[in-house]
């Protein structure tokens, strides 16, 4: 030390030479003890400055102010409050703590907009006092006047507003020390200083960490309108008007036909769609871009490979260009293909529908016609149409049952037969029941009924004891003749029957009617034992 | 031109209830039936050599279009028509704008067609 080799050199002195030196060695040791406050001071400050500028969260650079603040003023306590306005929009006064423990201040209240607060939170200036419980502001408000019991031995205070450079009041940097008298105005400047460092910092991190947060937001929005695009098998796409480049997502490639890694262009675009639908698509475009109208088309597309597919696109013309025109096209694109045959199968339906009915009533127009022309009495007409529409009912009914695809011949009978009183006099002998199509089932149904019709008033059940037999076989065929279904109805134990001298419905369908329809040969033989229907017919005009 | 009465025309139909039907009013009207055929093989042979002046045709015979058995009366210059459920839009393109009897018919009507047809037999 070179104040202590100077000592023995002192002692040979003279008394005021001596007090002197004295003096000087005191007034060089304490510009030595502030060299080295100073030093620790700008040490500090600089960490602060460090700590401020490495870009921690608005939470580390508070509590890095703080300490720093306790460092350079000697405080024991000190504390920042500051205000965040929670998402609800109320205001909230948070703290960081330095150099006592949080649980000193949770049994506390947040600071109260007292006469000793308000300065700070107002931003109206620094608070210094050397002991604060003497301050003239101290304790005039009600219910406590005063710290509050158990509240940290505050004497000499210190409080400096954190402001923006836009006036916003950020919090207070506060200060305490038990003693009286240890803040100066070099404590205060620093301070000032300090806190208009920690504004801007506390400034930026918020700004910052807004700026973070908008973008989660946006990525998550934008992830989840990517799901629900995927999951709706929505394709989403962008048309910039003037360059025509054209942005697709990977479902609206894949509506095209084209792999991800593929290149899409606007005009690969326009090429895809199918010529017939080409020119209302680029009327439609030029539609929105010019008039703004909503483009929501459906169009067929021609996919490299694979089928035609059917397309619907919706979009919306958006920023207006200098030349009056959109800038750009957004929107969306769905397969819609099979919506569109399902449309199509539907419009088939109703058309066949429409036929059948069609069809159908042609087949009461011609029954009624023949009833007419047969029958002598309107009861008489009645009673015999009525039948004849029943028996065409019960095969539209057997049909339906089996979705129109055909019924078997022994189905045909029963459905025919099922309401017939004498029915358990009529028997069967087949080896095999046999599947028919709709038009031979529809055309037999009625065949059946006029069989049976015809032996319940003139024929074998007609009377008691009378019965029928109904037999059919397969007979393949002779030489040049294809297989053809022996169907024979023989009535027994009826009166004997004579051939009528005007032919009748029934047997003008069986004998001509089946003849033409299902290219069958049907003779009709009535003799003293009964009648007895013969009908061949070509296993190929049967068939489903 | 011919009048109705001995009108020889070809029915094409495949279905008992609606041939009977047709064939009753043609002989009400005085024509002569050739046919009724209701396979596309008979159609074709009777519209290709039978001796006929007009030709109704099913424009549907069992599945099958009726269209092969019109081209034959075309190339022969037998006027016909086509009697349909479907109405027009069954029509193949070749055939649009042929006479169409839409079922169910009447009496009348199908006069009316026979009439404008006979009014082209030569």
């Amino acid at each position: 030390m070179a104040a202590g080799g100077i000592k023995g050199l002192v002692r040979a002195m003279s008394r005021a030479e001596g007090d002197e030196v004295e003096d000087l060695l005191a007034r060089l040791g304490a510009a030595e003890e502030a060299l080295a406050e100073e030093v620790r001071r700008s040490r500090a400050l600089n960490r602060i400055a460090e700590a401020i500028g490495a870009g921690h969260d608005a939470e580390t650079l508070v509590q890095t102010v703080v300490d720093g603040g306790v460092e350079l003023t000697g405080a024991q306590f000190g504390a920042f409050f500051y205000n965040i306005v929670a998402p609800d929009g109320e205001s909230y006064t948070l703290y960081s703590l330095s150099g006592a423990p949080r649980s000193a201040f949770e049994g506390f209240p947040m600071p109260r907009n007292t006469a000793v607060f308000a300065p700070t939170f107002k931003g109206e200036g620094v608070v210094r006092s050397d002991d604060i419980t003497q301050d003239p502001r101290y304790g005039r408000n009600a219910p406590r006047r005063g710290m509050p019991e158990g509240h940290l031995p505050v004497r000499s205070y210190l409080a400096v507003p954190v402001i923006t450079r836009e006036g916003a009041v950020l919090g207070g940097l506060f200060f305490g020390h038990p003693q009286v008298g240890r803040f100066g105005a070099r404590a205060e400047s620093l301070m000032v200083g300090l806190a208009a460092q920690a504004a801007v910092a506390i400034e930026s991190v918020r700004a910052r960490e807004a700026a973070h947060a908008e973008l989660a937001q946006r990525r998550d929005a934008e992830e989840r309108l990517k799901f629900a695009l995927d999951s709706g098998r929505l394709g989403s796409w962008e048309l910039d008007v003037e360059t025509r480049a054209y942005l697709a997502s990977d479902i609206c490639k894949a509506n095209y036909g084209r792999r991800s890694d593929e290149d899409f262009t606007f005009d690969d675009l326009v090429a895809s769609v199918h010529p017939g639908d080409r020119d209302r698509m680029t009327a439609a475009i030029e539609d929105a871009i010019w008039h703004g109208a909503e483009y929501d088309i459906e169009y067929r597309v021609r996919a490299p490979v694979g089928e035609t597919r059917w397309v619907h696109a919706r979009g919306r013309a958006a920023q207006t260009a200098d030349h009056g025109g959109a800038r750009r096209m957004a929107g969306v694109s769905l397969d819609v293909t099979e919506r569109k045959r399902a449309e199509e199968r539907q419009k088939l339906l109703v058309n066949e529908l429409n036929h059948r009915v069609k069809n159908t009533l042609v087949s009461v127009q011609s029954i009624a016609s023949q009833t007419l022309r047969t029958t002598e009495t309107p009861e008489a007409f009645r009673d015999a149409f009525e039948g004849r529409i029943m028996a065409l009912s019960h095969t539209h009914d057997l049909l339906t049952q089996q979705n129109w695809e055909g019924a078997s011949l022994r189905e045909i009978f029963d459905f025919e037969l099922e309401a017939f009183a004498a029915r358990d006099r009529i028997g069967f002998d087949y080896d095999r029941d046999l599947q028919l199509s709709p038009k031979a089932t529809v055309a037999l149904g009625m065949a059946v009924h006029e069989l049976a019709t015809n032996a319940l008033k003139y024929g074998a059940l007609s009377v008691s004891g009378g019965e029928v037999r109904v037999v059919w076989a397969v007979e393949s065929g002779e030489t040049h003749e294809s297989p053809a279904l022996r169907l024979t109805w023989t009535e027994r134990g009826g009166p004997p029957v004579v051939a009528p001298t005007r032919q009748g419905f029934g047997a003008r369908l069986l004998e001509k009617g089946l003849a033409g329809e299902l290219s069958a040969q049907v003779s009709l033989a009535y003799d003293s034992l009964g009648l007895a229907c013969t009908m061949r017919l070509p296993i190929r005009a049967l068939e489903p | 031109m011919k009048t109705l009465a001995a009108l020889k025309v070809l029915v094409v139909e495949d279905e008992a209830l609606v041939s009977m039907l047709v064939e009753d009013m043609l002989s009400d009207l005085g024509c002569v039936v050739v046919g009724p055929a209701a396979e596309l093989e008979e159609a074709l042979r009777l519209a290709g050599s039978a001796d006929i002046d007009a030709a109704l045709l099913d424009v549907n015979l069992g599945g099958r279009p009726i269209f092969p058995v019109a081209d034959a009366l075309k190339e022969r210059g037998v006027p016909f028509a086509f009697a349909s459920g479907y109405g027009e839009a069954g029509l193949s393109e070749g055939h649009k704008g042929a006479t169409v009897l839409q079922k169910p018919f009447r009496e009348a009507d199908l006069r009316k067609v026979l009439e404008s047809l006979a009014a082209q037999v030569a």
